[in-house]
C-alpha cells in the first residue's frame, strides 16, 4: 500500500517538461534515481518539501528552457513522496534497508501498474541501488554522529579539497560542485573531495544520463529547492554542475563548457575522442593527473571573474603610446611560425600581436585567451625557468596543439608575463631568442618600471556620483572587427571590498546577465531595485553594460548617469581598450600556420601526442 | 658586458626525467634556490640556465605527466647528461623510468650520462633527514634533528611536501639503492654501453632528499663534473648544436639585431 503511494506521488514530483507523455521513461524510475543522487547532494533534513524538476530535451530540438524554468519554479511542491525518499536516505540504517527492499518490489510493482517499463529501466534502478548500497558502505563509516557533526564541518585548513571528506555535511555545502565523467561512468575530476569516493555519485550521474538517453532524450537539469544540476555532454566526456548559486542553466552550462575547453586545451579533442574509440573503460585521469589545480584554478576564476560571465577579455588600461610601444617590441621579435606575442600583467591583457594571415582566417575568441590566462596563473608556482608546452586552442582549433612559451619578464615579484605561441614543436630555442630581444628592448625602453605602475582606475575617475561599480562591453571598438572581445570594468571598491560583498555584486550582475540574454523573454533595459543597491543593465547594438548605483538612486539619475558615464568610456577608449590590435608575418608559406593548412599542421604537431596511444 | 651575454648561450644540456610527483620540480629548485617549496606539476618543460664555471648548463626540467609524455624525446634531443629520477618510497615509479622515459632518451647524445636518483630519502633514510645545506637552519625540524640523533623517523610522519605522495605516502622504503644499481646496469644494457668503459654504477646512483637538500647538491655538481669533457668536445666541434642550427636558419634582419646584442 504504501509503494503504491509512492509510485503515484513520484510520478507527480518529477516532472518531465516538454515531452510527448507517450515518450516518458517510467518516471518512478527517475525518481528513484534521482532521490539517490539527491540524498548524497543535497539532503535537507530541515526542508523537507522539495519539488525536483527534470528538465530534458529531444536531442534534435532545442526547447525554450526558459519556460521550462520558470514552470519549474513556480511549481508547487506537491511532491512529498520524493522527499520522503530523500528523508529515508539520509539516514543511513534506514536507506540500508530501504535499497536492499527495492529489488524484490519492483516486480510486485511490474505486475501491478507498469506495462511499459523497459527491461532498461529496471536495470537502471537495480544499478542505482547497488552503486547507494556500496556509498553508504563508504558513507557509514566516515559518518560521525550528529552531536559531533558541528566539529567535523570545519575543514582543517591543510588539507586541500582533494582530501575532503565527501559524506560530511561541509561538502555537500559547497555551492558549487562540478563533476566530470566518462561515458562509461569513469570518474575524471571532481571539484571537491577525491573522484575515487566520488565514484559511486559519479555512477548514479551516469546511470541518470544513459538513462534519459535510453529513451532517445538529452538530460539537461534537474532543479529542486535549493539546487540546480546541469548535465552537459560532450563527445565521450559528460559533465555535471551541482549549483545553489542561483545562477540560470545556461550560465552554468557556460561554465561547464570552459571546463570542457580547459581539459581540451591540455588534451585536444582529438586525443580525446581516439583514446576513447580505443578503449570505452579509460581512465582519463592518467593523463590529467597534475592537472586538477587548473581546473580548480578556472572555477575559482569562473565564479570571481565577470570575464567568463561577458566573454570577453578585460585588459590593463594604459595609455595608448605605452600600449603600442610595447606592442611594437612584441612586433619586432619574431621568428617563423610564431602565431601570437602576448604579453601579460598582474592577469591581464596588456597587448596581443597576432600572425596576419591567422587573424584573417579567424579571431582569437576570448575563451581561449581565458583557458591561456588560467593555465598561466595556476602554473606559476615556480616562475624562475621558461616553459615550453604544448596547448590547445579549443575555439580556435580544437584538435591542434601550439607550442606555448612562458615566461616571467620581472623575476623574482612575477606580475609581468610574456607568451609566445608557435605552431612549431621545436622551435623552442627561437622562441626564447624572441623573448630575449623583447626584453632587450623593454630595458631600454623602461617599460617594466612603466608597467609597474600600471593600475587599474577607481570608478570615481568617471566624476559620477552613486555610481559604484560597472562594466561596459563594447561590440564596436573601432577597427576591432574580427578582434578579441573586449570589456572594462574599474576596480571593485567598497562596499564591495570584502570578498562576501562581491560574490554578492557579481552574483547581482549574473542576475541582471541572465534577465538580459534570457532566451525566453530577453530584455533591453533592466532598472532593478535591490536590497542595498540599484542596478541597471542596459544592452544595444553598440555595446552591453551593467552598473550599480547607490540605492536612493532615482531613475532620473541613473539615466543622465549612464550617459555621463558613456561619454567618460569614449573618452578613456584609447586608453581602456586594445584599440588597434598590430600584427607581424612570420610565415612565409601562408598555408603553414593558418587554418587552410590545418590538416598538415595537424600531423606535424600531434605527432608526439600519438605516441600515447 | 659582453662577455655575459655570450655567456647566457647554453653549452650543455641536462635534462630531469622521471614520473610525475617523484620531485623532479623540487630537485631542481633545492639545488638552484636552496629552498624547499611546494611546487605544483610542471606543464610541458621548464628551461633553466645555471652558471657553472665559466659555462652554461642548460636543465630540463620535464613534466612527468602522462600528458606531456610525447615531448619528452623532444627535450632529451642532444642531451649530454639525463637524470632518471624516481621515488624511494614508490616501486612503480622506478618501474616507469624503465618503461616509459628510458625510450626517450634514443634523442640524447650518444656519449649522454645517466644518472639514476631516488628522492624523497628524507621519509625513510634517518640520515637523509639531516640537511646537508647550511642555511638550512632556519627551516622545519631541522635544528632540532641535527643536535639529537636522528631516531624521530617514525614518530613524526613527515607531511606529503609536495603534491607528491597522492599515491600512499608510507615510510616504508619500496626501491633499495641495490634496485637502482641494477636498473642502471640494464640502462646500459639498453644503450649498448660496456659496464667497464661506462661509469660505474656507484658513481652515477644517488638517493637524495630535495626536502632536506641531502645529496642534492653531490648530484648536481659530480652531474656538472662528468659532462664538463662533453662541453670542451662540443666547443670543439664548432657548437653543432640544434640552437645553432635553428638560429642559422633564421632569416631576415632580426637576426642581425640579435647578433649584434650578442657581440
Amino acid at each position: 500500500m504504501e509503494r503504491d503511494n509512492h509510485q503515484e506521488g513520484e510520478a507527480q514530483g518529477v516532472k518531465i517538461c516538454d515531452l510527448p507523455r507517450e515518450s516518458n521513461p517510467p518516471a518512478d524510475a527517475l525518481a528513484t534515481s534521482l532521490s539517490l543522487l539527491g540524498s548524497h547532494m543535497f539532503p535537507d533534513p530541515v526542508e523537507r518539501n522539495n519539488s525536483i524538476t527534470v528538465n530534458k530535451e529531444e536531442p534534435a530540438d532545442s526547447l525554450p528552457d526558459g519556460t521550462a524554468e520558470e514552470e519549474s519554479l513556480d511549481a508547487e511542491p506537491h511532491s512529498n513522496q520524493v522527499t520522503e525518499l530523500e528523508t529515508e536516505d539520509t539516514e543511513s540504517t534506514e536507506c540500508q534497508n530501504n535499497v536492499s527492499t527495492q529489488p524484490s518490489d519492483m516486480g510486485t510493482e511490474d505486475a501491478a501498474t507498469d506495462n511499459d517499463r523497459s527491461d532498461s529501466g529496471e536495470f537502471v534502478v537495480t544499478m542505482l541501488a547497488k552503486a547507494k548500497l556500496e556509498e553508504q558502505g563508504i558513507g557509514v563509516k566516515g559518518r560521525s554522529s550528529p552531536l559531533l557533526e558541528a566539529g567535523t564541518q570545519e575543514i582543517p585548513a591543510f588539507m586541500s579539497h582533494r582530501d575532503e571528506d565527501v559524506t560530511a555535511d561541509s561538502w555537500r555545502q559547497h555551492r558549487k560542485h562540478v563533476f566530470v565523467l566518462s561515458e562509461a561512468g569513469k570518474p575524471i575530476y571532481s571539484r571537491y573531495g577525491s573522484e575515487e569516493a566520488l565514484s559511486s555519485t559519479m555512477g548514479v550521474m551516469m546511470a541518470l544520463v544513459s538513462f534519459v538517453q535510453s529513451g532517445d532524450n538529452i538530460i539537461r537539469s534537474v532543479y529542486s529547492d535549493g539546487h540546480t544540476v546541469v548535465f552537459l555532454q560532450k563527445g565521450p566526456l559528460v559533465l555535471v554542475c551541482v549549483s545553489s548559486s542561483r545562477q540560470t542553466e545556461q550560465q552554468l552550462r557556460g561554465e561547464l563548457l570552459y571546463v570542457y575547453y580547459q581539459i581540451i586545451s591540455m588534451l585536444t579533442q582529438a586525443s580525446i575522442s581516439r583514446i576513447f574509440e580505443h578503449k570505452k573503460n579509460y581512465d582519463l585521469r592518467r593523463l590529467l593527473a597534475g592537472s586538477e589545480k587548473i581546473l580548480d584554478g578556472l572555477l575559482n576564476l569562473v565564479d570571481s571573474d565577470p570575464s567568463f560571465l561577458l566573454a570577453a577579455v578585460h585588459c590593463l588600461p594604459i595609455a595608448s603610446s605605452l600600449r603600442d610601444a610595447l606592442s611594437q617590441i612584441l612586433q619586432k621579435a619574431i621568428t617563423p611560425n610564431l602565431v601570437f606575442s602576448i604579453l601579460i600583467a598582474k592577469n591581464q591583457l596588456l597587448t596581443i600581436v597576432q600572425e596576419k594571415t591567422v587573424i584573417e582566417d579567424t579571431r582569437l575568441e576570448p575563451a581561449d585567451v581565458h583557458l591561456l590566462l588560467n593555465l598561466i596563473g595556476a602554473s606559476s608556482a615556480f616562475q624562475a625557468g621558461e616553459i615550453w608546452t604544448p596547448i590547445c586552442l579549443p575555439l580556435f582549433n580544437p584538435d591542434c596543439y601550439f607550442y606555448a612559451y612562458i615566461s616571467y619578464l620581472d623575476p623574482p615579484e612575477c606580475t609581468v608575463c610574456l607568451l609566445l605561441l608557435s605552431t612549431d614543436k621545436e622551435a623552442f630555442y627561437a622562441v626564447a631568442e624572441c623573448k630575449k630581444k623583447i626584453e632587450e628592448a623593454m630595458m631600454a625602453q623602461n617599460a617594466l618600471s612603466l608597467i609597474a605602475k600600471v593600475q587599474s582606475y577607481s570608478v570615481s575617475q568617471v566624476g559620477v556620483s552613486d555610481l559604484r561599480h560597472f562594466m561596459y562591453k563594447p561590440f564596436d571598438v573601432p577597427d576591432n572587427y574580427r578582434q578579441l572581445t573586449q570589456f572594462t570594468s574599474p576596480e571593485m571598491e567598497a562596499p564591495y571590498s570584502s570578498e562576501e560583498e562581491k560574490m554578492r555584486l557579481l552574483d547581482l550582475y549574473r542576475y541582471m546577465h541572465s534577465r538580459i540574454h534570457s532566451t525566453s523573454r530577453p530584455l533591453k533595459l533592466i532598472y532593478h531595485v535591490a536590497e542595498r543597491e540599484t542596478l541597471l543593465a542596459w544592452v544595444t547594438s553598440k555595446f552591453e553594460l551593467y552598473t550599480c548605483f547607490s540605492p536612493l538612486v532615482t531613475k532620473s539619475c541613473a539615466i543622465t548617469a549612464i550617459t555621463k558615464l558613456l561619454r567618460w568610456i569614449k573618452k578613456e577608449e584609447d586608453r581602456l581598450f586594445i584599440r588597434y590590435p598590430p600584427k607581424y608575418s612570420t610565415t612565409p608559406n601562408p598555408s603553414k600556420s593558418s587554418r587552410g593548412g590545418k590538416s598538415d599542421q595537424q600531423d606535424s604537431t600531434d605527432n608526439g601526442f600519438l605516441s600515447l596511444l | 658586458m659582453p662577455e655575459v651575454s655570450k655567456m647566457k648561450k647554453p653549452d650543455v644540456k641536462v635534462v630531469l626525467l622521471g614520473d610525475m610527483n617523484v620531485g623532479k620540480t623540487s630537485l631542481l629548485h633545492r639545488y638552484t634556490e636552496r629552498k624547499f617549496k611546494d611546487t605544483i606539476s610542471t606543464v610541458g618543460g621548464a628551461f633553466f640556465l645555471k652558471q657553472w664555471g665559466p659555462y652554461n648548463i642548460s636543465i630540463w626540467d620535464t613534466a612527468g605527466r602522462e600528458q606531456f609524455h610525447g615531448l619528452g624525446s623532444m627535450y632529451c634531443r642532444g642531451a649530454a647528461a639525463v637524470i632518471l629520477t624516481y621515488d624511494v618510497t614508490n616501486w612503480q615509479s622506478l618501474a616507469e623510468l624503465e618503461e616509459r622515459f628510458l625510450s626517450l632518451t634514443d634523442t640524447a647524445n650518444h656519449d649522454c650520462i645517466y644518472a639514476v636518483v631516488g628522492n624523497k630519502a628524507d621519509l625513510t633514510d634517518p640520515k637523509a633527514q639531516l640537511s646537508q645545506v647550511s642555511d638550512m637552519a632556519s627551516e622545519d625540524r631541522s635544528d632540532y634533528e641535527e643536535s639529537i640523533e636522528p631516531q624521530v623517523l617514525s614518530a613524526c610522519p613527515t607531511p606529503p611536501a609536495s603534491p607528491a605522495s597522492l599515491s600512499g605516502i608510507t615510510l616504508h622504503k619500496q626501491v633499495t639503492l641495490e634496485d637502482a644499481v641494477a636498473l642502471y646496469g640494464r640502462i646500459l644494457r639498453y644503450k649498448g654501453l660496456e659496464e667497464k668503459s661506462s661509469l660505474p654504477a656507484e658513481k652515477m646512483c644517488f638517493e637524495t632528499s630535495a626536502k632536506t637538500g641531502y645529496n642534492v647538491d653531490t648530484l648536481f655538481e659530480a652531474l656538472f663534473d662528468l659532462v664538463l669533457p662533453s662541453i670542451l668536445r662540443k666547443r670543439n666541434e664548432n657548437q653543432e648544436s640544434p640552437t645553432v642550427d635553428l638560429e642559422e636558419c633564421r632569416g631576415g634582419s632580426s637576426n642581425k639585431r640579435a647578433r649584434s646584442a650578442c657581440c
